[in-house]
């Protein structure tokens, strides 16, 4: 079943935050291990559902009771059946699935559309992220936040940049953590603090493997930018030496 | 009706007009009352999160017990109401010291002399000061009848901080251990930021971790062989220096109280770059351990000292215990095996025989530490992943005692498992965590009701009174129960005993009242608390017991005699519990069904009751009730999530849900029977543990064909990926993840969808109806079929 579903990895494009995927469970470790959702799929399950898949058929009437065969609703639907392709239910060879325009079934195609949406390949510039588009703006903004902070905290968090510089340049990350990456630091310099905090979590759930060590350093730059006394956004033309660098970039 | 009007204030008011259907319903013919009480029912859930078997009650007691199915209700205390905004200050309480019932929409108010008097005691009150202002135009929220269910703010400003305290197994395969550390890195992420952490680890040894800031990690190290008293624990941490105030019912705030807790407790943006480095640093416990034996694994005492640390440190505030293992405990207090391979954990044969040497002792070890915890206002979470069994029967009073989750997986580096665990931190709709603490529901009835009992995740707090029953179901003797850690969905089963004589005439005002109050630790520390109040009507059940009948919430009964069942099932012999589920189904059926005296044709039930036997049909067969076929674990984890679930999940529980899928039309539900498994068919089957996806036969051949890549075939392509679709809304939302099953005809796992199914086919009779119908089940079982003409027989017998 692992091919019906989206495998994450290359040409997800990045719709909104996250890139919606579902990946096949771990079926080494686990029974018939479920699909794995990305974040961005979980976060948008809380909505309404398509199908509220709670019904149950009306129960037949006690003297009846359910299931007492032969049901004339499912002799209906094998003569139906049978209708549509005369060998459906026979012995083989099969005949073939009935044929029928696109959108034959318009309850299957409006459904389709919502899980394809949004997942569009992504140009090869678009992937290919130098590593100092993010790291840079990462740089200047621990330098905006040293005075503030703890200095064991600052080295702290420069250690994990250069982790992630060297993870970077080795090649070690793949597309769409890179591709996430430069979002958040966009979102980091146009001050969306909440923003940059959800591509973060969703990073964090998505990628663990590959970002846990270094990407904890960048989540906690995210909150000490967030408390530094010039990062209201309302406050960022006062001219503070902490906002300076982050502005210079567009 | 007049009074009614007068409670409820303008009759009319589209915010009373479902009371009011049901006034109509009472005085009207019934034309047709299905659909209107259907909509009451529903209206009320969404409302107050409250379903009722009776929706009108019988008003002696003689005739309620004739009823069978007890008066009880599902209530789910914090059912996720978007359109209600909490009111940001303190509930009016009844002055009878033994009634603080809150006032509410039913009591009656004199606007003039302000005074209001209590529905449930009938306690005349003086409104506080800040009510000088009200009249009939004027009303404060509580009066007003769209707010039968109420939530208020009482505390505001900071409280202490939730508390997550990770107790990690480090005798793991490395391939697991790996995942469980990335999954606890990541948690980081997910919790609140000011939440406080802290980390014990555990194999033959366990170690408390000190969590600084310094780069230098320091930890106390315990055998894990002799149990220690919360005091020895604290002394040992150094956690009892002298003079710290420990009162109950209060977070300790003291300012030096941080300093004390800072070592092992941090908040988690501060010590996330740490314990980030500490977590990815742990090791596999490095104790050797030699062929045929299994690793010695301290599970008691590592329990032991979390739940001591937060004794001593944070009593009564929210906080989760959350145990990761990865294999049974094998020494110490709560061991559950030996250590030797060879000898293998113990099975419902050997606890049956007897033979189970270590159960009894293991479980009153983890017996005494759930109640600790319960007491202490705390939960234990247990995430267990092994292919074997990790002792859950013995340690299932942690969770179910706690309000805690409980998630059985195969191993750590699963989708199962980690994104389950990515769920326990979920947000609502609202944008708030779907995690509540430190709840007490208080349970208040007319004089004309008692209390009998609760089932779902909850301790009595042994509050006695004159509204408890003497008679118990479930857990009884009080009306007031804790829940220590609780969500929008979790939902309790609450039992009530009608009390008024026979023969004596309807209760005044023809109607009875219930209120529920929860007081809760929101997820934003606030203190809140939830107060739903409701009404039913009386009716005499012997002129009046079509009333009653049309009233009857079949689904919510089975779900309440189901839990009845499944909580005798914890302490009594299997068969035992289903005769009596079927002495009940049996009585039921002779009280409201029409037949003749000795003419099983002749048995009718009314529309009301008509889905009622299959329910109990389906639950006499699920894991709830049959141990075969399933570990004692496996049975703790079904029964563990079967007692705290809202009506919904439950039902899907007890008689899963079948949809079919094919070139004739939309998706629909089908009956749970073998005869709707047709080879032109996919079904999808959600058992909630379970979502399996079948291809019928046919459809089978023509995927192996491959219909779906050709052009001109599109539609099958489309046909094949609805059930799909489906199945990942589902998977989407369902907490815990449920295993996900994709087969077809033939296809050995086609046997969840073959072992749920009603065998209405068998090998026995297959050839009376013919091959095309669905498909045979290889099984002895009783069919539904059989089932009810039983019933029916049982039920007309003049005999019984």
């Amino acid at each position: 079943m692992a091919e019906l579903y989206v495998k994450p990895g290359e040409g997800a494009r990045v719709v909104g935050l996250t890139v919606p995927f579902a990946a096949a469970g771990n079926q080494e470790r686990g029974w018939n291990d479920p699909p794995q959702f990305s974040y961005g799929l979980q976060a948008q399950a809380g909505g309404p559902r398509r199908t509220p898949l709670t019904r149950r058929p009306p129960p037949s009437p006690v003297g009846a009771p359910p299931g007492a065969p032969p049901d004339p609703a499912n002799a209906h639907a094998a003569s139906t059946a049978l209708h549509h392709s005369p060998a459906l239910l026979g012995p083989p060879p099969l005949g073939p699935p009935p044929l029928g325009p696109v959108g034959h079934a318009p309850w299957v195609e409006s459904r389709r559309l919502s899980t394809a949406a949004g997942l569009e390949e992504c140009s090869p510039e678009e992937c290919s992220v130098p590593a100092n588009v993010v790291l840079t703006p990462l740089r200047e903004a621990l330098d905006a936040c040293c005075p503030t902070v703890q200095k064991q905290v600052c080295d702290d968090i420069g250690r994990r940049l250069t982790v992630l510089g060297d993870a970077w340049a080795q090649g070690k990350l793949s597309t769409p953590v890179r591709k996430r990456m430069s979002l958040l630091v966009q979102e980091l310099q146009q001050q969306h603090w909440d923003t940059a905090d959800e591509i973060h979590r969703s990073l964090m759930v998505d990628h663990v493997n590959e970002v846990s060590q270094w990407l904890v350093g960048v989540k906690r730059l995210i909150a000490e930018m967030r408390s530094l006394p010039a990062a209201e956004p309302a406050a960022v033309t006062d001219g503070s030496t902490e906002a300076g660098p982050i502005q210079e970039d567009p | 009706m007049l009074l009614i009007s007068h409670a409820y204030g303008p009759p009319e008011s589209p915010a009373c007009s479902d009371k009011v259907i049901l006034e109509h319903l009472q005085l009207q013919s019934f034309c047709s009352p299905m659909a209107t009480y259907l909509e009451f029912i529903q209206q009320n859930e969404e409302r107050d999160g409250v379903r009722f078997s009776w929706n009108v009650w019988p008003s002696s007691r003689l005739e309620a017990t004739r009823m069978v199915v007890p008066l009880a209700c599902l209530l789910t205390p914090l059912k996720e109401r978007l359109d209600l905004p909490p009111v940001q200050y303190e509930p009016v309480l009844c002055s009878r010291p033994t009634c603080k019932a809150v006032l509410n929409p039913l009591c009656q108010v004199d606007y003039r002399a302000k005074l209001w008097a209590c529905n449930f005691c009938f306690q005349r009150n003086q409104f506080p000061p800040a009510y000088a202002g009200i009249s009939e135009v004027n009303q404060p929220a509580e009066l007003m009848p769209q707010f039968s269910t109420i939530e208020y703010i009482v505390q505001r400003g900071p409280q202490t901080p939730l508390i997550f305290l990770y107790v990690v197994d480090t005798c793991l395969e490395e391939e697991d251990l790996q995942a469980l550390k990335e999954s606890l890195q990541m948690s980081l992420s997910l919790l609140p930021a000011d939440a406080l952490v802290g980390l014990i680890t555990f194999g033959r040894m366990v170690q408390v971790h000190e969590l600084s800031c310094e780069g230098i990690s320091k930890s106390y190290v315990f055998r894990g062989t002799k149990d220690l008293t919360a005091k020895q624990i604290q002394d040992m941490l150094g956690l009892s220096r002298p003079a710290v105030p420990i009162q109950q019912g209060r977070p300790l705030q003291t300012p030096e109280q941080p300093v004390i807790s800072s070592r092992f407790l941090q908040p988690v943006h501060k010590i996330d770059m740490n314990l980030t480095d500490l977590l990815g640093e742990l090791q596999r416990d490095p104790w050797p351990v030699t062929q045929g034996k299994r690793p010695l694994r301290s599970t008691g005492v590592a329990l032991s000292i979390a739940v001591g640390l937060l004794e001593g440190t944070f009593p009564n505030t929210g906080a989760r215990i959350m145990l990761f293992t990865g294999g049974p405990p094998t020494q110490g207090p709560g061991m559950v095996v030996g250590d030797e391979l060879k000898t293998p954990i113990r099975s419902w044969h050997d606890i049956e025989k007897d033979n189970a040497r270590f159960m009894k002792k293991a479980t009153k070890h983890f017996e005494t530490l759930a109640n600790r915890t319960a007491a202490n206002g705390h939960c234990i979470d247990i995430y267990a992943c092994a292919l074997d069994q990790t002792g859950l029967l013995e340690m299932k009073c942690c969770a179910n005692l706690t309000g805690g989750h409980m998630v059985m997986g195969d191993s750590f580096n699963t989708s199962l498992f980690k994104q389950t665990f990515q769920r326990v931190f979920n947000k609502g709709l609202n944008g708030e965590f779907r995690m509540a603490f430190g709840a007490s529901l208080d349970v208040k009835t007319s004089r004309e009701l008692k209390i009998a009992g609760a089932i779902g995740p909850c301790i009595s707090l042994n509050a006695k009174g004159p509204c408890v029953s003497e008679n118990e179901l479930g857990i009884g003797g009080t009306s007031q129960w804790k829940i220590c850690s609780l969500d929008p969905s979790t939902t309790l089963a609450i039992y009530f005993e009608v009390v008024n004589q026979h023969n004596a005439p309807i209760p005044q005002g023809g109607r009875g009242a219930v209120q529920f109050v929860t007081q809760y630790q929101h997820s934003s520390t606030q203190k809140r608390i939830r107060v739903t109040t409701i009404a039913r009507n009386w009716a005499d059940a012997q002129s009046q017991l079509q009333h009653i009948e049309a009233a009857f919430d079949q689904e919510a009964a089975a779900v309440l005699m189901a839990r009845l069942g499944v909580y005798r099932a914890e302490s009594e012999e299997g068969p035992d519990v289903l005769r009596w589920l079927d002495r009940q189904l049996i009585r039921l059926c002779q009280k409201f069904g029409q037949y003749n005296k000795d003419d099983p044709n002749s048995f009718r039930l009314s529309e009301s009751f008509s889905l009622y036997p299959q329910f109990m049909f389906h639950l006499r067969r699920s894991p709830f009730l049959q141990v075969f076929n399933n570990s004692p674990d496996e049975s703790s984890y079904y029964r563990h999530h079967f007692a705290r679930q809202d009506l919904t999940q439950s039902l899907i529980m007890i008689q899963p849900i079948l949809y079919a899928y094919s070139f004739h039309g939309p998706p629909e539900p089908v009956l749970l029977d073998s005869s709707s498994i047709l080879p032109d068919r996919i079904l999808l089957m959600d058992t909630f543990f379970q979502i399996v996806i079948y291809l019928g036969e046919t459809i089978a051949q023509w995927q192996k064909a491959g219909y779906q890549d050709m052009p001109e075939y599109e539609n099958f392509k489309h046909l094949l990926q609805a059930p799909l679709d489906d199945a990942q809304e589902i998977l989407q939302t369902r907490f815990p993840m449920p295993r996900y099953i994709h087969t077809e005809h033939g296809g050995s796992q086609a046997r969840f969808l073959l072992s749920k199914v009603n065998p209405s086919q068998t090998h026995n009779n297959l050839y009376a109806w013919g091959q095309e119908s669905g498909a045979p089940i290889l099984t002895d079982d009783v069919s539904l079929q059989v089932f009810m003409d039983h019933l029916k027989k049982l039920a007309v017998s003049s005999a019984s």
